[in-house]
């Protein structure tokens, strides 16, 4: 018993990790520049006008307005069932585009805001000169909705110094991250509430 | 229990991993400010050493461009104390940097003891206390120790006021001038005047030697002459002509240029036994060698492809490399302090302008915008480059930061200056 008890742990240990590695790799990690654009592909719908009936029938005189009234009513009744079904394909499209327009529209709020606040942070960041080394430290910052920055930490430094120092001057000259006034509320809170500025200087010389 | 907090881990790392990160790879053009507050002075002091010294230390601060400074006279107050700073007043007009200071005392023998502070305006602390003792006679002195430890607070950098630089002036067609002065092109001192050209200057690590080549003897010849002394020893080498001469890091030997039978060679020479020992033996001319940080490797230009390229031999193996690849005319190449990039002259379609490369990279960038740039030295710090170049006939040292932020010309002198060499600095 405990031995299944501990497989059964380590093997929900191993589906956890798994699902951490699969987070790890769906991290939101935005790198923006100007050529970048928002596609919206709205959904191609298909034309189902075909109408089926039997026409293997004799073609007698009652029949034939039988088979008048019949094809007249199957055709109603026919196109009823295409309209409705069409009806049914395009409320569930409809509903499928409302949310990809909404996701993009989404993104392209997340992106334009982040392009602002890069745009914003990369003309006060006066970079150290001459660093041969590739560097990166990372800043958690924490935001008002009105923008105003509460709190920010260097949670993740580099090995040099002076390039932390830039940073953190840099900082310190940034008050309010306006921007994010604009967003849905919903908006801010899932993506600006906290998220990270990620400083990198490449090594190369510039 | 471990189980848990395993769990735990990996819940809270999940919810850490998806947070927004936007990426900041581009840094601004502009430059820090930086107040130079004219420093105070105790009470009975009548010499005003004080604004003599922040004068100074300004004027060493923007000289190679990479700060900007704010006037004096749009300066709110005039702190010399702590107690006397308010970063409100720096931070409205826009600094990042204050400096105050003030001269404390001078005693009987005219010492001065002066106080100073830095200020991190946006972050609101102090980042550099300092006290120094100094004569009054050298006021210039104590500014350029100020000045390298504001410089290196700021920037991380080795500060570098206090390094010299040789050169050679051609004041007319027949008068050529060995001179060495300060980086700010103060203190000049001519070491030698001759009829016939001098040439490839390059400093001892002490800095108390100089050598390089004359031609006041017909032929190119190795001097190395002693600054304090003045005296001057030629290198008996046993080739026709000698030149090219550059000190190895650790000042035993010499890496030059001799010529058996109009066939130029790299050689290794020891300034101890005199030997001389070969390094290349190709056909093609292979020239000006400059020695890697570590000793371990040489650079130099060869022909031996068909045009001057680059190339690096490894002074034990006598392994060699070819560095570039790029352009028909790559010449004249030195080493980065770090050992991990070189910088050389670059010709392209008649141009010739300093450019750069990594050697871990194929690529090439060119760092300068004149057309006729030759001879690059760099500072000891890896920060600045400083290079001859011509306006019409007058020839002229021109400086570009790493950065590319700031490029600047060095004071005229009174005639054509080139091959500048920059000095070490002093541990």
């Amino acid at each position: 018993m405990n031995k299944t008890l501990t497989s059964l742990n380590t093997s929900f240990l191993i589906l956890l990790f798994l699902s951490l590695i699969f987070s790890m790799f769906s991290i939101p990690n935005l790198n923006i520049d100007e050529k970048q654009s928002i596609k919206v592909n709205f959904y191609e719908l298909i034309p189902q006008d075909d109408i089926l009936f039997d026409s293997s029938a004799p073609d007698t005189l009652i029949k034939k307005e039988t088979k008048k009234i019949s094809e007249i009513n199957e055709k109603i009744n026919t196109d009823e069932t295409s309209i409705i079904s069409k009806f049914k394909i395009n409320k569930l499209d409809i509903k499928n585009e409302i949310s990809k327009i909404k996701l993009s529209k989404e993104r392209e709020d997340i992106l334009r805001v982040s392009a602002i606040i890069q745009e914003r942070i990369s003309s006060i960041w006066i970079k150290p000169n001459s660093l041969s080394e590739s560097l990166t430290a990372k800043v958690l910052i924490n935001l008002a909705p009105s923008g105003e920055i509460l709190n920010f930490s260097l949670i993740k430094p580099s090995s040099n110094t002076s390039f932390n120092e830039s940073i953190l001057t840099t900082m310190n000259k940034m008050t309010f991250f306006e921007e994010v006034l604009f967003l849905e509320r919903k908006l801010f809170e899932k993506n600006f509430r906290n998220f990270n500025l990620v400083f990198k200087s490449s090594g190369e010389i510039e | 229990m471990i189980r848990f907090s395993s769990l735990l881990f990996f819940l809270v790392s999940n919810s850490i991993f998806s947070i927004l990160e936007i990426e900041i790879l581009k840094g601004s053009d502009n430059l820090s400010k930086v107040a130079f507050v004219p420093f105070g002075l105790e009470s009975g002091i009548e010499e005003n050493y004080g604004s003599e010294i922040s004068k100074n230390i300004e004027n060493n601060m923007l000289l190679f461009g990479e700060f900007e400074n704010l006037a004096v006279n749009e300066m709110l107050s005039y702190p010399s104390s702590e107690n006397d700073f308010y970063y409100r007043d720096w931070k409205v007009l826009g600094v990042d940097y204050s400096l105050i200071g003030k001269v404390n005392s001078v005693n009987a023998l005219g010492n001065l003891n002066i106080s100073y502070s830095l200020f991190n305006i946006n972050r609101r602390i102090k980042i550099l206390e300092g006290e120094i003792v100094g004569s009054e006679d050298n006021i210039e002195g104590i500014s350029k120790i100020i000045s390298n430890r504001i410089y290196e607070e700021i920037t991380g950098l080795r500060g570098i006021f206090d390094t010299k630089l040789a050169y050679v002036i051609n004041s007319d067609a027949e008068t050529y001038q060995m001179c060495i002065s300060d980086i700010d092109g103060k203190n000049e001192q001519i070491l030698f005047t001759s009829k016939a050209p001098i040439m490839s200057p390059d400093w001892s690590p002490d800095r108390k030697k100089i050598a390089y080549v004359s031609f006041e003897n017909g032929l190119a010849e190795i001097f190395i002459q002693d600054l304090q002394s003045g005296e001057r020893d030629s290198i008996q080498a046993l080739g026709m002509t000698n030149s090219a001469p550059v000190w190895s890091p650790d000042g035993k030997s010499l890496a030059l240029v001799v010529s058996f039978s109009g066939n130029p060679d790299i050689f290794l020479y020891s300034i101890n036994n005199k030997r001389l020992i070969r390094l290349t033996n190709h056909y093609g001319i292979d020239t000006e060698p400059s020695w890697s940080p570590d000793s371990k490797k040489i650079i130099f230009t060869s022909d031996r492809s068909g045009s001057p390229q680059l190339y690096e031999i490894n002074t034990k193996s006598k392994r060699k490399k070819r560095l570039t690849k790029d352009g028909n005319y790559n010449a004249r190449g030195r080493y980065f302090p770090d050992g991990k990039s070189i910088f050389f002259v670059h010709g392209n379609d008649g141009n010739f302008q300093i450019a750069t490369k990594k050697l871990s990279s194929r690529y090439i960038e060119t760092l300068t915008s004149t057309s006729l740039d030759e001879s690059p030295t760099i500072s000891p710090n890896g920060n600045i480059i400083i290079y001859a170049t011509k306006d019409g006939l007058n020839g002229y040292l021109g400086g570009i930061t790493l950065d590319g932020k700031s490029r600047f010309s060095l004071p005229v002198k009174n005639g054509s200056v080139r091959e500048p060499a920059w000095s070490p600095l002093l541990n």
